[in-house]
């Protein structure tokens, strides 16, 4: 009879039938302020669902205080876990008066009995649940959400399928005949795939004979989708891999392929437009016109729904263009073999999504004579100013002589700012890890990047100190609703982004891994071993789910919207949201536990 | 005995005269089929209770809508409650289906009074009775009790309105006026449940109950 709403995740997953039991089992009941509800240890016997109040849940196994590791607050749902696993792990304790429907055991157990997709919503991991509130969002969101329903079979081509025995001649034959850009080949082990671009490689550069078997240059390694997955997963694992084609499995037979160009169009034409201004245009003026087109492009792939991971690739990538672009019109080609120019920060890992700072430098060969490259740097600091890049607070770009360099005077500075490893060295080290090359000549990069790694990744004590600002910010576990201003929110990027971010970072340092954005990172560490996979991808997950949630506040301001972007007013999410960054920011705790065994972090 | 001092001679008689039926009703009802409900109670339940009638606060109003709720220690067992609607009785009037948004039609497939009344008797037992106003809900029950079964509710009874009272003059011994059941329950940080039906009210009364008891208890702890 009560009044509740099991309109939201998890009843959802029930039926009419389902959440007719629920009301009809629910009893209420009233803790006091300060009442244990339920103790560490203790049997699960209810599943609670807070009605009116806030609840504490704390770890109580550590010696000392108690950490306060959740909050819980109207909507919120707790003590499932406990009764799935036979115990609860932490003690949930009201910190107001706080009023709770009771689901009795036997009920829930019951329900997740009949229902598996209700039952399965208790044991997924954070990826499942975000995957959940897409699906949510997409269902009941705006008229553009349609395109983010797509799923990979809407937009997938035919698959152009050849037998094992099938020659090179044979391959270039059937792409030409059926206008396709690459084609399947049968292999040891299911299809291979081969692209245009392997078969020029493999005829002109590597010199394989044309009636060679196509089969021996077809990569095996393919990155798959199932039909039914949206399709935007796919164009999130193409944009991850790097990879412009995706194969559609179906019962481990290849059904399909998916053109990275085909799902892009698919989505959205605005971001074929820009691009296709960037590469158009001639000047700065049109530069700066293309680069206007930017913030309406997120704002559009928002609205659609799309996962923040592939807009921030997608602006990376159109970011990118435009400083090489601008670098390509200002500086004389005759340098561009002896130069890098290198963007750091949140820009070099890729993760920036409206246009932050100019964050950048510039490594030079030794013995380079370029008599008026200061007057021409600062011309290019000006030229990115006028393109909409605001100038980096602290200095760090182009501009100022102290991020230009020869490649000698680089390996100083990496060495001083290793040996003195106070908090400005460290920032700076920090920095140059995350650099990426941007125009000029990458090598000179690689190299630094190299010596970097050798000076800094064995440096046991140096690590410690690189790994510490990790645990500078805590993370806001504690501020759900119990906030005396709500308005002040959490701070998503010190409680959330930062100690991902830098953390990953430290780890790639340790194990040499050059790839900077820290998504890539996470996954090379778990291909190193460091990680476990599903650990990586939830702390993946976690960081996708900060930057969704900061873009969104961003693009508010915007829109005019006072306040401070980087905080996060938890009383506007909705439940399922709040309950994700509860999840996201625990897993940002285990992460900082991790570091703080792993680099010594407890001997401050 | 303070809180009497306030009751008039009326009132006075009133209680006297009841005990006295009460006591009547025992005897001539203790081997009968509802004997049990004459015993004093010993378990730790409590059930609230609240009504709808066609003639609210009048003599001659008849119910047309009985819930109940039983509340153990801190839990109110929403689960198990009792939710009766009674068929058409003869005093339906237009006025009374605006108040209450039940039409007459609402109600032809309700529960006949006596039917609704015996399920009332075993669901709320020999239990303590809590209400709002509780001594207008009990005239309205036995009014239709006593022709059908001869007696009136013998339960202990707490009214969770000068409860209520109490507290505020307590708090705020310059507020004066009869508590309205709505600004109690915002006053208590008790949500109203289930607009403007009877379970409704017995849910939130329950609550509103436990509210105050437990604000009681608090207060005798610490002073």
């Amino acid at each position: 009879m009560v009044d509740v709403d099991l309109s939201q995740l998890p009843f959802s997953l029930l039926d009419d039938a389902g959440r007719a039991r629920v009301s009809g089992s629910l009893d209420l009941v009233y803790f006091g302020r300060g009442e244990i509800i339920l103790e560490a240890g203790q049997a699960g016997e209810n599943v609670f669902l807070i009605h009116k109040g806030e609840v504490a849940e704390l770890d109580v196994t550590q010696p000392g205080e108690p950490e306060r590791i959740g909050h819980y607050t109207a909507g919120d749902l707790f003590g499932a876990i406990s009764i799935l696993h036979g115990q609860s792990r932490y003690r949930f304790c009201a910190e107001q008066e706080t009023l709770c429907y009771l689901l009795p055991r036997g009920e829930f157990l019951a329900l997740c009995d009949d229902y598996s997709a209700f039952a399965e919503s208790f044991r997924r991991n954070l990826a499942h649940k975000t995957r959940l509130l897409a699906a949510q969002r997409a269902s009941g969101g705006t008229a553009m959400a349609g395109a983010m329903l797509a799923r990979t079979r809407e937009c997938m081509r035919r698959p152009h399928l050849l037998a094992r025995t099938a020659t090179i001649t044979e391959a270039v034959a059937t792409l030409d005949a059926q206008h396709v850009d690459s084609l399947l080949v049968e292999g040891e082990s299911g299809a291979g795939m081969v692209t245009k671009t392997d078969l020029l490689n493999a005829l002109v550069l590597e010199k394989w004979p044309q009636n060679a078997p196509v089969r021996s240059i077809a990569n095996f390694a393919l990155v798959t989708a199932r039909p039914d997955q949206y399709l935007f997963e796919a164009l999130v694992a193409m944009t991850r891999h790097r990879v412009e084609r995706i194969v559609v499995m179906e019962d481990a037979t290849p059904v399909g392929v998916v053109e990275l160009t085909d799902a892009l169009s698919h989505f959205s034409s605005r971001s074929h437009v820009v691009s296709l201004r960037v590469e158009q245009a001639d000047d700065l003026a049109s530069l700066s016109e293309a680069s206007r087109l930017m913030p309406d492009l997120v704002r559009g792939l928002m609205a659609q729904g799309a996962k923040p991971r592939f807009v921030m690739g997608l602006l990376a990538a159109l970011n990118g263009r435009i400083i090489g672009k601008t670098w390509d019109l200002l500086v004389d080609e005759r340098y561009h073999g002896a130069s890098c120019l290198m963007v750091m920060g949140s820009e070099g890992r890729g993760e920036q999504v409206l246009k932050t700072d100019q964050d950048n430098g510039l490594i030079l060969e030794d013995d380079l004579a370029w008599p008026e490259r200061e007057t021409r740097m600062r011309a290019f600091s000006d030229a990115l100013l006028e393109l909409g890049y605001p100038p980096c607070p602290g200095g760090i770009m182009v501009s100022n002589p102290q991020w230009i360099g020869g490649e000698t005077q680089w390996r100083e500075r990496i060495e001083t700012w290793a040996r003195r490893s106070d908090a400005d060295s460290l920032m700076n080290l920090a920095i140059l890890l995350d650099a990426q090359a941007m125009a000029g000549n990458p090598a000179l990069l690689a190299r630094l990047r190299d010596a970097l790694f050798e000076r800094c990744a064995g440096d046991e004590i140096l690590l410690s100190h690189f790994a510490r600002p990790v645990l500078r910010f805590s993370t806001p576990l504690t501020l759900f609703g119990s906030l005396k201003k709500p308005q002040h929110g959490i701070d998503i990027k010190k409680g959330g982004i930062f100690p991902v971010v830098h953390g990953v970072r430290v780890m790639a340092l340790e194990r040499n891994i050059t790839v900077t954005s820290t998504l890539e990172r996470l996954d090379a560490l778990v291909a190193d071993g460091r990680l476990e996979a599903r650990f990586a991808e939830d702390l993946g997950e976690a960081l996708s789910l900060f930057t969704e949630l900061r873009l969104k506040q961003q693009l508010e301001r915007l829109d005019g919207k006072e306040g401070e972007p980087d905080r996060v007013v938890v009383q506007e999410l909705s439940s399922l949201e709040r309950d994700l960054l509860r999840e996201a920011l625990h897993i940002v705790k285990d992460f900082k536990q991790r570091l703080t065994h792993r680099y010594h972090l407890e001997y401050a | 005995m303070t809180a009497r001092q306030g009751i008039g001679i009326d009132r006075e008689e009133n209680i006297m005269f009841k005990a006295l039926r009460r006591a009547a009703d025992r005897r001539r009802y203790a081997d009968s089929r509802y004997g049990w409900l004459f015993q004093p109670y010993t378990g730790d339940e409590m059930a609230a209770v609240a009504c709808r009638a066609t003639e609210p606060a009048d003599r001659h109003g008849e119910p047309i809508a009985i819930a109940a709720v039983r509340l153990s220690g801190d839990r109110v067992l929403t689960s198990e409650s009792l939710d009766l609607h009674v068929r058409r009785p003869a005093g339906l009037t237009q006025e009374t289906v605006c108040r209450h948004g039940l039409r007459g039609i609402d109600l032809d497939d309700g529960d006949p009074l006596d039917d609704a009344l015996e399920r009332f008797l075993d669901f709320v037992g020999n239990r303590p009775l809590v209400g709002w106003h509780l001594e207008d809900e009990l005239a309205l029950l036995n009014r239709g009790l006593r022709p059908r079964f001869g007696f009136d509710l013998p339960n202990a009874a707490v009214d969770v309105a000068p409860l209520y009272q109490r507290r505020q003059r307590y708090r705020h011994p310059q507020l004066e006026g009869r508590p309205r059941f709505e600004e109690a329950a915002e006053r208590l940080d008790v949500p109203v449940m289930g607009r403007h039906s009877a379970l409704g009210d017995a849910v939130t009364t329950a609550l509103m109950y436990l509210r105050l008891v437990r604000d009681d208890t608090a207060r005798r702890r610490s002073s």
